[in-house]
């Protein structure tokens, strides 16, 4: 669950690192974010010299989070860390590649394109995006 | 529906149970229970822990290797359905498993081979040596014809254990 405030790496190459989580646009007081969720963030630590800068408000969706899911079939998944992709207002990746495995429910309709771009292997590791079925 | 094995004791998972931990290198951990889950946590080494069965077949207290375990290796290749197939599969999976226990009671049988006639020569020394806390020494001095007490019962055993002893 990722509150806001809750600090969620980005599994992209968008250029941020790191982002904080302010919202989850369309509902008033929405506290709960989980994954395949869109949120609002902001960039609070950015790769040098790239487009999104510190303190720039972007939108994302939730990829990993160490709570994890419960899926129907009774197995619990929980992930290593909290991430998120950057995404536009459209639902368009804004990086060209995902870090790390990413699980299925992610695969809403602002997410399907971003986990379904072919990513290049990330050092040497065979699948950096992996479908959880 | 797929039966997993518990990452850090080895043991079935089936659906409904368990977890399933995923690490940011796609490595994926399952766990039976949470008392796996927190031994992996801790970063305890599976191969060193008493109670989970890579231990106790690395450390022979249990069939280790055998063909019989050769049915369940994972197979990531989905089988064509083919009604024969599953027929004889499901027969030879009652018969193998019969097969893998009857291995395993020899194996148990082979490691506990020798334990009765140590444990009887264990209980025969400990009860000599320890008789001064059973019966008096003055008790014993009264009948000098006999090294133990004369309750029944232990006469009986120690009479039996030492002529078997000194038969073996």
């Amino acid at each position: 669950t990722i509150r806001p405030q809750t600090y969620s790496n980005v599994a992209d190459n968008s250029g941020a690192r790191e982002s904080m989580r302010i919202r989850v646009p369309g509902a008033s007081n929405r506290q709960y974010a989980s994954i395949g969720d869109m949120i609002v963030a902001v960039v609070r630590e950015a790769v040098p010299n790239m487009p999104p800068k510190g303190s720039e408000v972007v939108r994302a969706v939730i990829a990993r989070t160490r709570k994890g899911l419960n899926r129907d079939n009774g197995m619990a998944i929980r992930f290593d860390d909290n991430a998120a992709v950057a995404i536009d207002r459209e639902g368009n990746p804004k990086g060209t590649r995902v870090f790390g495995p990413v699980a299925r429910e992610s695969r809403e309709c602002h997410f399907a394109k971003t986990v379904s771009s072919a990513p290049e292997v990330l050092r040497g590791i065979r699948r950096n995006r992996m479908m959880l079925r | 529906m797929r039966l997993e094995k518990c990452w850090f004791c080895s043991s079935t998972i089936y659906p409904g149970h368990g977890m399933m931990y995923v690490r940011n290198d796609a490595k994926i951990f399952r766990f039976c229970r949470s008392k796996c889950h927190k031994n992996f946590k801790m970063k305890r080494n599976p191969r060193k822990v008493k109670w989970t069965k890579i231990y106790r077949k690395l450390h022979g207290k249990e069939l280790p290797q055998d063909t019989t375990f050769e049915l369940e290796r994972k197979r990531n290749r989905p089988e064509r359905y083919d009604r024969n197939v599953v027929e004889d599969t499901v027969k030879a999976m009652k018969k193998i498993s019969e097969t893998r226990e009857e291995r395993e009671a020899q194996t148990l049988a082979n490691r506990m081979r020798g334990k009765k006639t140590q444990q009887r020569r264990e209980d025969l020394a400990e009860l000599q040596q320890g008789i001064h806390l059973v019966k008096a020494p003055t008790a014993l001095l009264e009948e000098p014809s006999l090294t133990l007490p004369k309750e029944k019962m232990k006469v009986k055993v120690s009479v039996e254990q030492e002529s078997k002893a000194m038969e073996s």
